[in-house]
């Protein structure tokens, strides 16, 4: 059973945790080569999702496929070419960081050479360096070293930057996004808005174990059309006019500003700027602002939380 | 499934032995580990030897039957208790997590997990009984050697999978060190490995012999007597060895596990596990 050019195929994935249902019959796939971020809050599902497709867990209901092998069967022709950056995996402390990566090589028909991998997550200063004196963004990068280093198909990152500072977040970005140059495919997960936007081809929220919405991460909620804002002011000679495609907000203020959400901004845009420069009147701060990602994820699983709460 | 990407995966028997090396890495680095299983048969034997009048036992000079007794204790504190000790801390630490998702095959970390303390009980037997011919003047018996060694691998093999067994039960890594010496120390008490205890009450002797430990330090004991001309333990002792080996492959084959976490929550079997944001969801 082979599934075309999808590196991973989930169709109806249930989990339960004795009655919890944590996983509510989720289906996506992901091809070849693609980037997918499975966004959510904390409890959302996310990492009983990705830790089944890893073989780590049973799933209770549905069928899943990477590389056209099912993971819960266990075998180790998938795990050959997959790799697991766990949430939180453990490493021997005194073991030193090339041997770490010549010890996880070794289990590997084809790995990746050792130094260049240690080079490649940028610990080579590290090398003879025991695990247990790493900092906390270094041994993240191990980890991924860990995870590369079998020269993986598909990866598998579950909140990779967690507890990242910003410089070690920038700079475990650019190695995934140099994974896409590779070809390799990439499932990860997260909670970072910027992330997804920085990484992902495509994202798919989950909320209550539930794929609620499936994207880019351009267009995640409609976000490239819908509730673009609209503000200006009014010049001086066009006081007390009414501007046209209203209705328009007017907030309380010297400065007179008007705003509106719309999601046809252009048809909006058009109509007040034809009307102004038919008065010869320039409109001043006139902006237009498409809602951020976060707008856009708040909304979703937000509507997502009424739609559970409604269905209890 | 072959495909134009499948791969062939390494031997498996490579594998083991590379994590033989691997253990025994990890254990010359563990201070703990190596004194548990190296270091303090050593120092109880010397102490044993210095405090303890030296009046004969069994007939035989006290280090004579001393020295197989440590030979016993040492393998318990290596296949035994470090065995308990070290794949806690693996688990609880996320390592056999880690290595799960990794071509490696359990049974060939368990191998290498076995070859280790294998290794390391050889070792320490080899030190201790070199320590006690220069500086306690016991005689080897060569003559039984060969059972000594048979009686040493029956050894090795029922206490390091007893050991793999009890880690099932054990909740997290501060509990392993009282875990393994809680249950290993008593037993040893009254399993001739610390003084030999001639004539037991009846109780004495039913719980003695219902546990694994007296049989294979009893038979150790005996082959350092010059008197034993043939296997010296008893079919009924090699029974319960046997029992019990037998029973930890079943726990283990049925318990086993790789995650860290309570035994029952991550085996799904009743209590409900922890998973990211479970409170949260609750609510």
């Amino acid at each position: 059973m082979r599934a075309g050019q999808a590196a991973i195929v989930v169709e109806g994935l249930t989990k339960d945790y004795g009655r919890v249902r944590a996983v509510d019959g989720i289906s996506f796939q992901v091809g070849r080569g693609e980037i997918y971020a499975l966004l959510g809050p904390n409890g959302a599902g996310k990492t009983s999702t990705v830790e089944i497709l890893e073989g780590h867990r049973q799933r209770s209901g549905g069928s899943v496929r990477v590389l056209g092998l099912d993971p819960g069967a266990g075998g180790r022709a998938l795990r050959e070419r997959i790799g697991i950056v766990l949430q939180s995996g453990g490493t021997e402390a005194e073991l030193t960081v090339g041997e770490m990566v010549s010890l996880f090589a070794s289990f590997y028909t084809r790995p990746r050479d050792v130094a260049e991998t240690i080079e490649h997550v940028g610990l080579a200063a590290q090398r003879r360096s025991r695990v247990r004196t790493l900092s906390g963004g270094q041994a993240r990068r191990l980890d991924l070293a860990l995870a590369l280093v079998g020269s993986p198909e598909v990866l598998f990152l579950d909140e990779p930057t967690t507890g990242f500072d910003p410089h070690a977040r920038r700079g475990a970005w650019d190695m995934i996004a140099g994974l896409r140059r590779s070809g390799t495919t990439v499932l990860l997960t997260s909670h970072y808005l910027d992330e997804v936007q920085q990484l992902a081809d495509r994202v798919g929220v989950m909320s209550h174990g539930r794929l609620v919405e499936e994207s880019t991460p351009d267009a995640l909620g409609g976000r490239d059309v819908s509730g673009t804002v609209i503000s200006f002011r009014l010049p001086a000679r066009l006081r007390g006019s009414t501007p046209p495609a209203g209705p328009w907000d007017q907030p309380e203020g010297p400065a007179g500003g008007f705003t509106m959400h719309t999601d046809e901004p252009t048809r909006v845009l058009l109509a007040l700027t034809q009307w102004a420069a038919a008065h010869h009147a320039e409109l001043p701060g006139l902006t237009v602002t498409r809602p951020s990602l976060e707008d856009a994820y708040l909304r979703i699983t937000g509507q997502a939380d009424g739609e559970a709460d409604d269905g209890h | 499934m072959a495909t134009e990407t499948a791969r062939r995966s390494r031997p498996a028997a490579l594998l083991a032995l590379g994590q033989v090396r691997y253990q025994l890495l990890l254990l010359l680095r563990s201070p703990l580990g190596f004194f548990v299983s190296l270091v303090f048969p050593l120092l109880l034997m010397i102490c044993l030897k210095v405090i303890t009048p030296a009046g004969p036992v069994g007939g035989l000079p006290y280090a004579q039957w001393l020295t197989p007794a440590m030979c016993a204790f040492c393998l318990l504190t290596t296949c035994y208790v470090t065995t308990i000790t070290s794949l806690v801390l693996a688990r609880e630490e996320g390592m056999l997590k880690r290595l799960r998702g990794t071509p490696l095959p359990a049974w060939a970390y368990l191998a290498g997990r076995f070859g280790s303390a294998f290794v390391t009980s050889v070792i320490g037997c080899c030190v201790l009984i070199a320590t006690a011919v220069v500086f306690f003047h016991v005689r080897i018996v060569w003559h039984a050697l060969g059972y000594f060694a048979a009686a040493t691998v029956l050894g090795i093999v029922c206490f390091f999978l007893l050991g793999a067994a009890v880690t099932t039960v054990v909740p997290k890594s501060e509990t392993a060190v009282p875990i393994a010496f809680g249950t290993m120390l008593p037993l040893a008490f009254i399993s001739d490995v610390f003084f030999s205890i001639s004539h037991p009450p009846g109780w004495l002797h039913g719980l003695m012999s219902a546990f694994p430990v007296a049989p294979v330090a009893q038979a150790m004991e005996a082959c350092f007597s010059p008197a034993t001309q043939s296997w010296p333990m008893p079919l009924s002792g090699l029974l319960v060895v046997l029992a019990w080996t037998a029973a930890a492959v079943v726990v283990i084959a049925l318990a086993f596990r790789w995650e860290p976490g309570p035994m029952l929550a991550v085996r799904g079997l009743g209590r409900l596990p922890r998973w990211p944001g479970h409170s949260r969801a609750g609510r």
